[in-house]
């Protein structure tokens, strides 16, 4: 991770260590610890055995460092299963908001149709419903689809989003103009304006989406409990909430299991990252 | 053999769908999987056991157990319901019993019972009657818990107090807890946790109060407010931690961590008790102590099949078997819980000889079953909001409980209503 | 209807320099619009709009508990707004919604902080701030039911050394709503992180670059470059972060134990919303319920488009 600092601001003058950086640093340091320690007890706790996590005064470190909780994991849930089927949740719903909120989310942005306010505020009214108030109904539609205890069944409403189309919504507003103006004298049709101009400029904001489109997915409880209720057709983050007991719950193999489900996320973080960190070049996507 | 043709019948449809036109007859693809829903991983791998039995018994008849988290699985229930992806079979508990009985969503029993002649008679009464809905069994108990008082022998011993006995009255636990707190170690007496299972109801039926009798709450009466004030003077006392320092550390915790010396607490603890080395040690277990009348609450988990089950024959194979002495015998083996067929709980017993379980049986005599109704969520809901501030130590029992009292009535005259 | 929230925008946009991505366009163009929703439209047509529908029919009916409903008027309408618990709901989530907004201007000084060109590390920053993203749900509030427990958390022993009383932050009835609200801020940080840092750096270098050839210094330009462009970002942010934090529920169900002295003083409208639907059975007043906070969240979203042109800048 370090490594991509070194090269991604490579016209920055390099300068000596002034006070403005040290304080930067200290700001941002003590956050990332703040940030950070959730995760550290979490892993701690995987560490602990299970006696030791519930007990007062609560211990900080482990008595003694634990690693069978690891273990334990893939014995307790088909975690292989569950990992495929977080996969494809994820993959199905990012790639589905990709596509279907920029196509929507430019043409609120960047066009003129009649219809289009109202459209857009019915289209934002999604959001604003509890999401748990659509469960019942949308079971209901899965169920006469026959995709009950399916693969499918866990991305197909969450390829719809208004979330992400309101946002790109957003960075296609705030794009100048000229670009847009130029391909259409060049004699562009629509589609060719979105895809090979437009939407290599908001390239951070598709990063951005894709990330936390991508945490939403991996993470989300309810939806899969409901549809999915077979333990070979749930992803991780429902699988690993069956450790839960009525009266004690199995928190140190739940916290192994949730820690090596995290490593992919983290993984797709590190890739998308890149994607922030290069501005975009105006001057470049003109030619 | 009855019980083939009953079978016969039931695989027949499965069989005929699967093989259209097939010549009948034929050995292979006709089993047919029940489906079994359930919450707790610590009993899953009795119930393993449990099924491979059945299954030895009954080769055409294969059980997956479906294990759904606590929290979710009454939601996940309902839902399944409604979409007909419900599990044939699966666990009940005396909270929901009503509602999903009086909803025709169980399959009624009564039947089946008397046919194939289930020895009901040999579970507990009290917990038979729990599954039983305007004169019809809709669920076979598998299990029972009860509340019995858990203390540490070690701080007994330390505060030079002889171990509580079933000659305990309430008296006697309180002069016991004044003797054991002790403020300089953080240590108290008794968690008087406001917990309705463990506490508060023990403590009302203790006192000669009652929670529900034909429909009406009973949280206004004198002798129930004067249960609940039992585990009220004892936060007022600071003989028990406030019931805001018990949320973040809750009583059994405390008690595992010996910082409190006597805790009532379910006979299904057990096993996490024996878990913790110093309770294995000089972890003790008594009977409920005396009130003005002898009293613990029992509870204990029914089998039910779904209404909407296309495997009922073979879900009441499976709920039958479940009701005898043999399953009883694997579950009380697994240690897990008290198994309700009466004269298997001796495997149980055995499987934590340090700990005196069996003052968790013997207190089946005076137990009183788990109180509940078509809707009982809604007034137990009513509870812990009403009763937070006095057992926090801030007072005012008389006029929460009367309050509550008021509450619930309406509560179960509108359940009555629709 | 008419002037419905994306006009105002439309309008911001038309002061511009140039407004030809707004001038009126053959009807060619406005086919291809329809055609770029219409796969958005479809789905939310099936998943959303047809379930949004049948609750609200339901919303005037009594459910059962499996299925099965009788029509009752505006019975359920009359009695969410009877309740007072709704009300006591409404205003523990209107704090958080206050308390929930402050995460919004923490997140933007730390984007414009790890946007410091030259600045090392950089990358690992974004990484650990990144990291509440992937740390469980549970995980999250048994690490901070520690940090406040009242009687063994180390808050209480740092504050202690500070003179301050110990007190039982999440069970004190006046105070679990605050914890609750700081944990709030905690976990959404991040998230806005992210969506403001795709925000800075879709802000032209050349602009930062011609200003520092003016002279202007760093926090001049953050005020004068970064704020006015990222304002659209901004404006989108403080919708979501309203909408987010009128939707409060998770956080609360996961620290807050049913036995709680300070539930009732913690409790949100969709937590009773929850508590209503799918503990009580009583899914119809649910609806109602939800309905009406949907309500607000509209209204409120409509105030803030339309106050949208005093402050937010498109390109």
């Amino acid at each position: 991770m370090a490594e991509t600092s070194g090269t991604q601001a490579p016209p920055a003058p390099r300068r000596r260590v002034d006070a403005g950086s040290v304080a930067t640093h200290a700001v941002l340091s003590l956050g990332a610890l703040v940030m950070v320690f959730p995760f550290l007890w979490q892993l701690l706790t995987a560490l602990k055995t299970l006696a030791e996590t519930s007990r007062v005064p609560p211990t900080f470190l482990p008595d003694r460092w634990n690693w069978s909780s690891f273990e334990e994991v893939f014995t307790a849930l088909p975690f292989r299963e569950m990992l495929t089927n977080s996969a494809i949740n994820t993959v199905g719903r990012t790639l589905g908001q990709l596509v279907f909120c920029s196509l929507a989310a430019y043409a609120f942005a960047r066009m003129r149709f009649r219809g289009r306010d109202v459209l857009f505020a019915l289209f934002l009214s999604v959001l604003m419903v509890p999401s748990s108030l659509l469960v019942l109904p949308q079971y209901d539609i899965i169920q006469r689809l026959g995709l009950l205890n399916s693969t499918p069944a866990l991305f197909l409403p969450g390829m719809f989003s208004a979330f992400g189309t309101f946002m790109l919504r957003q960075f296609f507003l705030a794009l100048p103009k000229e670009l847009e103006e130029a391909a259409r004298i060049d004699g562009a049709g629509s589609f060719r304006i979105f895809r090979s101009v437009m939407l290599p400029l908001i390239r951070p904001a598709l990063a951005a989406l894709a990330v936390i489109t991508a945490m939403w997915s991996w993470n989300d409880l309810l939806w899969p409990l409901v549809v999915n209720t077979d333990p070979r057709e749930m992803p991780i983050s429902a699988g690993l909430t069956s450790l839960e007991g009525q009266y004690e719950t199995n928190y140190p193999v739940m916290m192994a299991g949730s820690l090596i489900a995290s490593l992919p996320m983290l993984l797709v973080y590190v890739f998308l990252q890149r994607h922030f960190v290069q501005s975009v070049a105006l001057s470049g996507s003109k030619s | 053999m009855r019980r083939r043709t009953l079978l016969g019948g039931a695989l027949a449809a499965p069989l005929l769908a699967a093989c259209s036109g097939g010549g009948g007859g034929s050995e292979g693809g006709g089993r047919t999987t029940l489906s079994y829903g359930m919450w707790d991983p610590a009993q899953a791998p009795g119930m393993e056991k449990i099924i491979a039995a059945f299954e030895k018994e009954h080769p055409r008849i294969s059980v997956r157990i479906e294990l759904t988290p606590w929290a979710s699985y009454w939601t996940t229930l309902k839902t399944s319901m409604r979409g007909g992806t419900a599990p044939d079979v699966f666990w009940m508990n005396a909270v929901n019993f009503q509602l999903y009985a009086s909803s025709g969503v169980l399959e009624p029993l009564s039947g089946h019972i008397k046919a194939d002649a289930t020895p009901v008679d040999r579970h507990p009464e009290a917990l038979v009657r729990l599954y039983a809905y305007r004169g019809t069994q809709y669920g076979l108990p598998k299990d029972f818990d009860t509340v019995g008082l858990w203390y540490n022998k070690a701080l007994f011993d330390k505060a030079g107090i002889a171990y509580p006995d079933a000659s305990w009255t309430w008296d006697d636990v309180r002069d016991a807890a004044a003797e054991l707190t002790n403020p300089r170690e953080r240590v108290h007496g008794f968690a008087a946790e406001m917990d309705r299972q463990g506490k508060i109801y023990p403590a009302v039926c203790g006192a000669g109060g009652y929670i529900l009798r034909d429909g009406r709450s009973g949280f206004g009466d004198e002798r129930s407010i004067e249960g609940l004030r039992f585990l009220t003077d004892m936060v007022d006392r600071g003989w028990s931690p406030p019931q805001s320092a018990m949320t973040e550390s809750v009583g059994r915790v405390r008690y595992w961590s010996e910082k409190v010396a006597m805790n009532y607490d379910l006979s299904a603890m057990a096993g996490q008790m024996y878990a913790v080395p110093a309770l294995k040690d000089h972890g003790g277990i008594a009977v409920l102590p005396k009130g003005r009348r002898r009293a613990t609450i029992i509870h204990g988990l029914a089998n039910v099949i779904s209404a909407k089950s296309r495997k009922k024959e073979a879900a009441w194979e499976f709920v039958h078997f479940m009701a005898g002495r043999r399953a009883a015998g694997i579950q009380a083996e697994a240690g897990v819980t008290i198994s309700s067929y009466e004269g298997t709980q001796d495997a149980w017993l055995k499987s934590m000889p340090e700990f005196d379980l069996k003052n968790f049986i013997d207190m089946q005599e005076y137990a009183v079953p788990y109180p509940s109704s078509e809707n009982t969520a809604v007034w137990e809901n009513l509870q812990y909001p009403l009763l937070g501030a006095a057992f926090s130590g801030k007072g005012g029992v008389e006029s929460a409980a009367r309050t509550l009292g008021e509450q619930m009535d309406r509560a179960l005259k509108e359940e009555s209503g629709s | 209807m008419s002037v419905f929230p994306a006009t105002a925008a439309a309008k911001a946009k038309g002061r511009g320099t140039t407004a030809a991505g707004s001038r009126p366009r053959p009807r060619k163009n406005q086919r291809a619009a329809y055609l770029f929703i219409a796969p958005l439209g479809i789905g939310f047509a099936v998943f959303y709009f047809w379930p949004l529908l049948q609750t609200f029919a339901f919303s005037f009916t009594e459910f059962g508990a499996f299925g099965g409903h009788t029509f009752i008027g505006g019975d359920n309408y009359a009695r969410v707004i009877k309740d007072v618990t709704v009300w006591q709901a409404l205003g523990n989530t209107l704090i958080y919604s206050a308390i929930g907004l402050t995460a919004l201007p923490i997140a933007i000084v730390v984007a414009s902080l790890l946007n410091r060109r030259g600045l090392r590390g950089v990358a690992l920053y974004r990484a650990l701030y990144f990291v509440p993203f992937v740390t469980l749900p549970v995980a999250v509030g048994l690490v901070w039911n520690w940090l406040y427990n009242g009687d063994y958390g180390l808050l209480n022993e740092v504050l202690g050394r500070l003179g301050v009383d110990r007190n039982h932050w999440v069970s004190d009835p006046s105070t679990a709503v605050y914890a609750i609200g700081a944990v709030m801020v905690w976990s959404t940080t991040g998230y806005y992180l992210i969506i403001f840092m795709a925000g800075i750096k879709g802000i032209p270098r050349d602009y930062h670059e011609a200003a520092e050839l003016d002279g202007a210094g760093a926090l001049r330009r953050f005020f004068t470059i970064t704020l006015p462009l990222l304002s659209p970002t901004l404006f989108f942010a403080s919708i979501i972060c309203m909408i987010n934090s009128l939707q409060t529920f998770d956080l609360i169900y996961i620290m807050m134990a049913e036995k709680n002295p300070a539930i009732g003083d913690t409790q949100s409208i969709v937590g009773l919303f929850y508590k209503w639907a799918f503990i009580e059975n009583a899914q119809g007043a649910a609806a109602a319920l939800a309905f009406l906070l949907m309500l607000l969240i509209a209204a409120l979203t409509f105030l803030q488009f339309r106050l949208q042109k005093r402050w937010v800048h498109y390109g």
